[in-house]
């Protein structure tokens, strides 16, 4: 994921399209600093008003250093408490969640060959959603991960049976296939919420299923972390396979690629990649769908290049893009998941456009 | 009737410039053609009667005789002056009746709101309701069809959410819509005596003085709280607690822990009904690490208040003195 784990430059120039290249180790090791950068400067942001030396030496005592050592006080436990129990862990999962969707979009994009291709498509999310909203209802709130990996999975299996049912699992049929099983899961979370939300819970549904990162504390974080380092990570190694996937299932089957194994291997990570992010975030639209785009454009079409900076993307996009639901209108929240296409939409068009000119 | 029914909206918008100067200059709802005066001794409503309701202008050919009440506040209403004959069905209930209201024999039409044809079924001659979003089409039916088919409509005052909404609400509000409702009824004295009994028992409340409050409705991840311009906000008032969400010009408004946090309250309302228990809203409290160390949990102050009391009606002042004999209880 860093400057190391990228191809030499030399590649890079030789391969992609004529959009100015700059080398991959030098996008790997900016990003990187971004998203260190942008933990360290975020996680002083709030409503509540903490000096920024006094929010680093919260977290430096937390990790066992001495928390004067930029010359802040020591908070009280309750500001501490701000400090280390709500902001922290909340910009750590966002990133976590950022990088999860963003390479859950890149792995989706490449293996159905479809530009549009993300956990939505294929109906993942909505299958995690209906698992998490049918345990909350059912106040079973400590099974929500499983629920919702549980969910993202049986998603996922009804897409591919549908789409294998009539021969061959094409690239289109699954894509059908996945509205189909998509539409059908959001209808029936629709029937569950119409049916079950008594007096005001609806609000903690709705806020739920735009997605928000309100509720996560540090259990949020090892839920979403494992899942990237367990799922994530060895996805982010794929990306030799799934550029062989994008010359087609034959080119691939003869470079050596097991078409039909590998893909459901890949997409059954991605659900697993996905129930993980949808249980700690509900459903945050527009990362997996867009990033991957964003980061293409600028870093060319390889998927092995593509997935670890998309990774990194995702997460110092939504890292920043969460500050800003929890600090715009403070001390009100925003829905992450209206800010996310709201500030996402009008920075893509804006990349789209700078690569047009350049090309 | 659709272009009716356009036409009908368009002329209520026309109105809103109207209304609110008749709100400004009267200070009450009550309609232009009727002022009543606690003093009277039992001033006959004359009809047709026209209110100007969140908006709408409402005109009243007699006393309603088939009343749909939906939500808590519009049938404790009707009940508190004594019209529990004229219900002819409560929807969306909060929670049952109090005792002390009576009405056990109101017969609950749908636990949710009903929809537009189950509504006409019934064939009220008002729907009562005390959330202004009740009156969507996908709901009861908007306003102007369900007029266009003869069936009046009334709005809670203190839930209008555009035109007719209190500025900030206050108890005269709350009274006003009282007396207003014993206007539309033509029971004027009952409707007098009461604001009476209510004014009177709210005088016998003794502030507390110096304390901040969270008013927790609901919420989980992100806390739904009492904002500074509702009901909540003038409940707290009356108790002499100081809101820490007053900076947020509504009625209610998602909020946010760390602002919770910050603000360390000395007391927590919590806002208690069938689906949100006060045993659920401590276990949140409590099992969040960063609101775990409030004051007010740590010493377990809290309040709590039945959620139908909440809502701008006839249970605010009653909220207001179990909340203020529990402070004192808790002896700060």
């Amino acid at each position: 994921m860093t400057a190391t784990a990228a191809p030499p430059p030399r590649t890079a120039r030789r391969v992609g399209p004529a959009v100015r290249r700059v080398p991959t180790a030098v996008w790997g090791g900016v990003l990187s600093v971004v998203l260190l950068l942008s933990i360290v400067v975020t996680v002083t942001f709030g409503p509540a008003d903490i000096r920024p030396a006094e929010v680093w030496g919260s977290v430096l005592g937390h990790v066992g250093l001495d928390p004067t050592l930029f010359g802040g006080e020591v908070l009280s436990p309750l500001r501490d408490g701000i400090v280390w129990e709500l902001r922290m862990p909340r910009v750590l999962t966002a990133a976590a969640v950022g990088a999860g969707l963003a390479l859950a979009g890149t792995v989706m994009q490449a293996i159905t060959r479809n530009p549009l291709a993300d956990p939505y498509l294929l109906g993942l999310s909505s299958g995690a959603s209906l698992g998490a909203v049918a345990v909350i209802l059912l106040g079973l709130g400590v099974l929500l991960p499983v629920a919702a990996f549980a969910g993202a999975i049986a998603a996922l299996l009804a897409t591919l049976l549908l789409a294998g049912a009539s021969g061959t699992l094409t690239p289109t049929r699954t894509v059908l296939a996945g509205l189909a099983v998509s539409s059908f899961f959001g209808a029936l979370t629709s029937l569950v919420i119409f049916w079950s939300a008594t007096g005001d819970t609806y609000r903690e549904i709705l806020s739920w299923l735009l997605g928000s990162l309100s509720g996560a504390r540090w259990p949020a974080v090892a839920i979403a972390l494992g899942a990237l380092l367990i799922v994530g990570l060895p996805l982010m190694l794929t990306g030799r396979t799934l550029d062989a996937f994008a010359f087609g299932d034959q080119a691939a089957s003869a470079l050596g690629v097991g078409v039909d194994s590998t893909r459901w291997l890949l997409l059954t990570a991605t659900a697993l990649l996905t129930g993980g992010m949808v249980a700690v975030s509900g459903s945050i639209g527009f990362v997996g769908l867009i990033l991957p785009h964003a980061v293409r454009l600028v870093a060319g079409p390889r998927n092995r290049i593509v997935l670890p900076l998309s990774a990194l993307a995702g997460a110092i996009f939504l890292i920043w893009i969460d500050t800003g639901a929890r600090t715009l209108f403070d001390p009100r929240e925003l829905p992450v998941g209206i800010l996310t296409a709201v500030v996402g939409a009008p920075v893509f068009a804006l990349l789209l456009f700078r690569a047009r000119r350049i090309s | 009737m659709t272009s009716l029914s356009r036409f009908r909206s368009l002329r209520s918008v026309a109105l809103l410039g109207t209304a609110a100067a008749v709100f400004a200059a009267t200070g009450c709802a009550a309609s232009p053609t009727t002022a009543p005066s606690p003093d009277a001794a039992d001033p006959a409503s004359s009809y047709p009667l026209t209110v100007e309701n969140c908006g709408t202008e409402v005109t009243f050919d007699k006393a309603p005789e088939k009343v749909l009440t939906v939500k808590s506040t519009s049938t404790e209403m009707l009940l508190a002056l004594g019209l529990g004959d004229r219900i002819i069905g409560q929807a969306f209930p909060d929670g049952p009746v109090p005792a002390s209201l009576g009405g056990d024999d109101v017969p609950v039409i749908s636990d949710k709101v009903p929809g537009q044809e189950a509504v006409l079924d019934l064939e009220p001659d008002l729907v009562y309701a005390g959330w202004e979003s009740a009156f969507a089409a996908d709901a009861a039916g908007d306003r102007a069809t369900l007029g266009d088919l003869g069936v009046n409509t009334y709005v809670s005052p203190a839930a209008c959410k555009e035109a007719g909404r209190p500025d900030t609400l206050a108890f005269d509000d709350v009274f006003d819509q009282i007396t207003e409702m014993g206007a539309i009824f033509d029971v004027s004295a009952a409707a007098a005596t009461l604001v009476d009994e209510q004014r009177a028992e709210l005088e016998t409340i003794s502030p507390v003085d110096g304390l901040s409050a969270l008013w927790y409705s609901s919420g989980s991840d992100t806390p739904y709280v009492g904002a500074g311009s509702g009901a909540p906000q003038m409940i707290m008032d009356a108790v002499g607690l100081t809101n820490i969400a007053a900076g947020v010009d509504d009625s209610w408004t998602p909020f946010n822990w760390e602002a919770v946090v910050d603000a360390n309250p000395d007391v927590i309302v919590l806002v208690v009904s069938d689906w949100g228990t006060a045993e659920k809203k401590i276990g949140v409290l409590e099992s969040n690490p960063a609101t775990a160390k409030l004051d007010a949990v740590v010493n377990e102050r809290y309040v709590t208040v039945p959620f139908a009391a909440t809502e701008g009606g006839v249970r605010n002042v009653e909220a207001a003195t179990t909340l203020a004999d529990q402070l004192e209880a808790l002896g700060l």
